[in-house]
């Protein structure tokens, strides 16, 4: 197969998602599994085609030796999760954008379509071109102008991992949710290939409960973090099969903050940074990738361990969905103390926290519309509370027919339980030890 | 010679049994005439009722303890000072002095009587009796028009305690509709005392568990003791507005422990509308139609007064002398000469003062109609304002409330703020009850207007004032 039944194939299989949706703008959240389906070898040296979980990849025509995309800037209307939708920009409907997927080599032709009520720019952030193709306004072009449609075509010569997003008005663009992945196969792969190449892109908004549209002022208050813009319980989860090689994608354009991606059930080596392939004889084990801000991370990992696999930003506000901090620590206070004579005035006021927060996402309190405080998803034990940047890996023996949705089932004796009284006894542990 | 008596015993005593029948008129005949003024304008419930007897003056009006055995409402306040009030009684009095005047001034002067007795020295000469009877003629012919000038003072006293009546049930009833919003001024104030206690009770259970830094304790210590002094402040402005309607029900001792249940009523939904506000206030006027009796007393003052500066003094008189045994018999007319003193001057008084009262007339009405308006303004301004407050702010501050709840429910806000914004609701109650207070008394000028009085109307600076919430009412920085 040559390299233009390559791509023609791609576009037809990477496409095929697409293929009712014009640039995607219909996908239903949560509707397609986070997994190739099938799994598909479309890219030379046998590389499967990434998968965007939550996101679509930008459909590519050829012509003349030209692969030829269509970006529209555009306000969008994004639900982050259930229960929390934002008055968001993006590209083709949707924050991110598409992933632009192509080959190393490969010649492109991208139109841009401003329908922003401000003018835009498309930087390829990463990635080295033309000086007059890098899209910072004013330094290397004039601005789009809205309604105006700008080209931009160069050559990607180098693989990797990049991002697109505006260089105009930055700061409210990106804080809106413009900003989109850039996959560049390489040419002639090297390493063993993967067999599942999934895309996720970091970021942080600052979305006030109750309220629609991402704050673009914040600067050091986020409270919706996110991978593909998705928040916990709307992140889709990565469905891979046991010993199969995988390849995470990592992006990260939030405003003010790194993000330590925490896995569990595994260990991953980095093998390229957005400046190129990592030496193989400089990887190391880890089971946290830093992913700083304006930065991509490529890691690789084989699970061994079947199971329901959680991975998630490290930093512990990360994972939790629009909880303030402007309040005092309840934790330890008698609420009998405070209640009567508060609730004498506000009848429905409770107070939360007393003991700790664990439990305040199936409290069930009513909370601003278009808002998840505090929420976390549901687990097959309960309500797992964290939100944010988590999401979960399912590996599983046969991930092409393994439900997305369903729940590991754990064998006899490979879970934590509570621990008999007699076993207790025989082990010679005493629950009521005291300390101190 | 027979003799013969000039005037009968019998005559006299019809006389003086007549004048003493003119005279006897009593409190509650003044009352009664009033009354009748009120009645004659529909206007039965300013009735006053006194006892039946001047003897009874102390005795409380029977409706009284009825009215006072349950919550006070403003129309009982209202009936319990038109019976209780002394002050009014006092104006009825009045009615009774421009009354004895009235009578004094029909009476026909007294006729003189002249006995002299003469020894002659002569020793045989009999004793002399001369006696004589003179009459004052042109007293007699002026007393129509005295009568008429006390006539005209006496009806412009009616009228001017008539507006004393309306004066008083305005009074009352402003009175009651204050003691209602110092009730509710301080039930709020109590609210807000409340809110900062809550506070202060979460800041000490946090602080116990170490949750709190000491400064927030203390700033939430001092914003509850700043309310609590609100409290008392407001505890002192119901204290004293019930006091002031104490004077205006006349009570004292143990009939001051009346009590009020209902609350300020809110504004009709829909405004009012009043028409003719204008011609209404000037055909009612109790000012006005003084004014015209005084006019009135003016001009048949300088009536008077011209005929009696024109008319000569005229008396007559007969006398008898008893000359040894037989009585000469002779009659006399004196006559003054109106030639210096015409009485110009009090002619010049008198026009000068109807003159007066022409022009006080006129800047009364004048005064009448930018009053009327006033508080046709003002009711419909408050009453605008206070349907905006009870059917918008009020009800914008508890849905600010349920947002901040849910806000805390979201973690968003700590309890203190809840607190404040419920504070916030209390605080807009306050405002809310000023401004119907400002709104009822002003319905309660226009009534007096309308009723027929426009002076002493305490319609106030226009807008409500502003209420504060105690002075350590931004506590919310507490927790963070």
């Amino acid at each position: 197969m040559d390299r233009r039944k390559f791509v023609q194939f791609g576009v037809a299989a990477g496409g095929a998602l697409l293929a009712s949706q014009a640039f995607g703008q219909n996908a239903k959240p949560g509707a397609a599994p986070a997994r190739p389906s099938p799994k598909r070898a479309v890219f030379p040296g046998g590389q499967v085609a990434v998968t965007t979980p939550n996101g679509v990849t930008l459909p590519l025509k050829e012509k003349d030796g030209l692969k030829i995309g269509h970006l529209v800037a555009m306000p969008v209307k994004h639900t982050f999760a259930p229960g929390l939708e934002g008055d968001c920009w993006g590209y083709n409907g949707r924050t991110p954008g598409p992933t632009i997927e192509v080959v190393e080599g490969d010649r492109v032709r991208i139109y841009v379509t401003n329908k922003l009520p401000e003018p835009t720019t498309v930087h390829w952030h990463g990635v080295i071109l033309p000086n007059g193709m890098d899209g910072v306004s004013g330094l290397n072009q004039r601005p789009i102008k809205t309604g105006e449609t700008f080209v931009y075509e160069f050559t990607f010569r180098h693989p990797g991992t990049y991002m697109y997003h505006p260089h105009f008005d930055e700061m409210t663009q990106m804080a809106l949710g413009m900003m989109g992945m850039i996959v560049v196969h390489p040419k002639r792969p090297k390493g063993p290939p993967v067999d599942r190449d999934f895309v996720l892109m970091t970021h942080e908004w600052k979305i006030t409960p109750g309220s629609r549209r991402p704050d673009p002022n914040e600067m050091t208050d986020f409270n919706v973090l996110t991978f593909n813009s998705k928040a916990f319980p709307g992140t889709e989860p990565l469905v891979v099969g046991r010993g199969e090689r995988v390849r995470i994608r990592f992006g990260n354009l939030s405003a003010m903050d790194h993000h330590p991606i925490h896995f569990h059930g595994l260990t991953f080596e980095t093998t390229w940074t957005d400046g190129g392939e990592i030496p193989a004889a400089a990887r190391h084990p880890e089971t946290t990738v830093l992913v700083p801000v304006g930065s991509t991370r490529v890691i690789e990992f084989v699970p061994d361990e079947l199971g329901d696999w959680a991975f998630h930003c490290h930093m512990t506000h990360h994972v939790m969905n629009q909880m303030g901090h402007g309040m005092p620590v309840m934790v330890g206070a008698n609420a009998r103390k405070i209640d009567p004579r508060v609730q004498s005035l506000v009848p429905s006021y409770m107070t939360m926290g007393q003991t700790g927060m664990g439990d305040m996402a199936e409290m069930g309190m009513p909370v601003p519309k278009n808002s998840i405080p505090m929420g976390g998803g549901p687990g097959p034990f309960g309500s797992i509370d964290m939100g944010g940047m988590f999401t979960i890996l399912k590996v599983r023996e046969s991930p092409e027919t393994a439900d997305p949705k369903g729940w590991y089932t754990h064998p006899k004796g490979t879970q934590a339980e509570r621990a008999e009284d007699a076993l207790l006894k025989a082990d010679g542990i005493d629950p009521d030890a005291t300390f101190g | 010679m027979t003799t013969r008596p000039f005037f009968s015993f019998s005559a006299l005593a019809l006389a003086l049994g007549l004048s003493a029948g003119c005279a006897s008129a009593s409190l509650p005949q003044h009352v009664g005439e009033v009354n009748d003024i009120f009645t004659a304008r529909n206007r039965r419930d300013l009735a006053v009722s006194v006892p039946g007897e001047d003897e009874d003056w102390e005795k409380t009006a029977a409706e009284v303890p009825k009215l006072l055995g349950k919550p006070l409402d403003a129309d009982g306040a209202v009936r319990i000072a038109l019976a209780q009030n002394r002050e009014l009684r006092a104006a009825f009095y009045e009615i009774g002095i421009a009354r004895g005047r009235f009578v004094q001034a029909g009476l026909p002067p007294n006729p003189e009587i002249d006995l002299s007795v003469r020894r002659p020295n002569d020793p045989t000469q009999p004793l002399q009796l001369d006696i004589g009877i003179e009459y004052n003629l042109s007293g007699l012919l002026i007393l129509p028009l005295r009568k008429g000038v006390a006539e005209a003072e006496l009806a412009a006293e009616r009228l001017r305690v008539a507006g004393q009546v309306l004066d008083m049930a305005y009074t009352t009833r402003a009175a009651f509709y204050t003691v209602q919003a110092r009730q509710q001024e301080l039930d709020l104030r109590d609210r807000a005392l409340k809110a900062f206690q809550a506070g202060f009770a979460a800041a000490e259970e946090l602080s116990r568990v170490g949750n709190l830094p000491d400064v927030d304790l203390a700033t939430q210590r001092a914003a509850v003791e700043s309310a609590r002094v609100d409290v008392a402040e407001a505890e002192n402005r119901l204290l004293d507005a019930r006091e002031t309607l104490n004077v205006a029900l006349g009570l004292s001792g143990e009939q001051t422990r009346w009590s009020i249940e209902a609350r300020l009523p809110d504004p009709p939904a829909e405004a009012l509308v009043f028409e003719r506000v204008e011609e209404r206030a000037v055909a009612s006027s109790f000012e006005l139609q003084e004014l015209d009796a005084r006019m009135r007393v003016a001009s048949k003052r300088a009536g008077l007064a011209r005929t009696e500066g024109n008319l000569p003094h005229i008396s007559g008189g007969f006398h008898g002398e008893r000359d040894a045994s037989v009585w000469e018999i002779g009659g006399h007319v004196t006559v003054g000469l109106p030639i210096f003193d015409r009485n110009q001057g009090t002619v010049l008084s008198a026009r000068s003062e109807f003159g007066a009262q022409r022009e006080r007339y006129l800047a009364t009405a004048t005064a009448l109609r930018a009053t009327v308006r006033t508080a046709q303004n003002r009711v419909e301004s408050t009453g605008r304002r206070a349907r905006h407050y009870r059917e918008v702010v009020l009800p914008a501050r508890e849905k600010a409330l349920a947002e901040t709840v849910l806000q805390y429910n979201a973690m968003q806000v700590s309890v203190f703020q809840v607190l404040d914004s419920q504070r916030q609701v209390t605080q807009t109650g306050l405002t809310y009850v000023e401004t119907l207070l400002e709104y009822w008394n002003a319905r309660a000028a226009l009534d007096q207007i309308l009723a027929g009085r426009h002076r002493g109307l305490a319609l106030g600076p226009a807008g409500a004032p502003r209420t504060n919430l105690p002075s350590g009412g931004d506590s919310a920085a507490a927790g963070h």
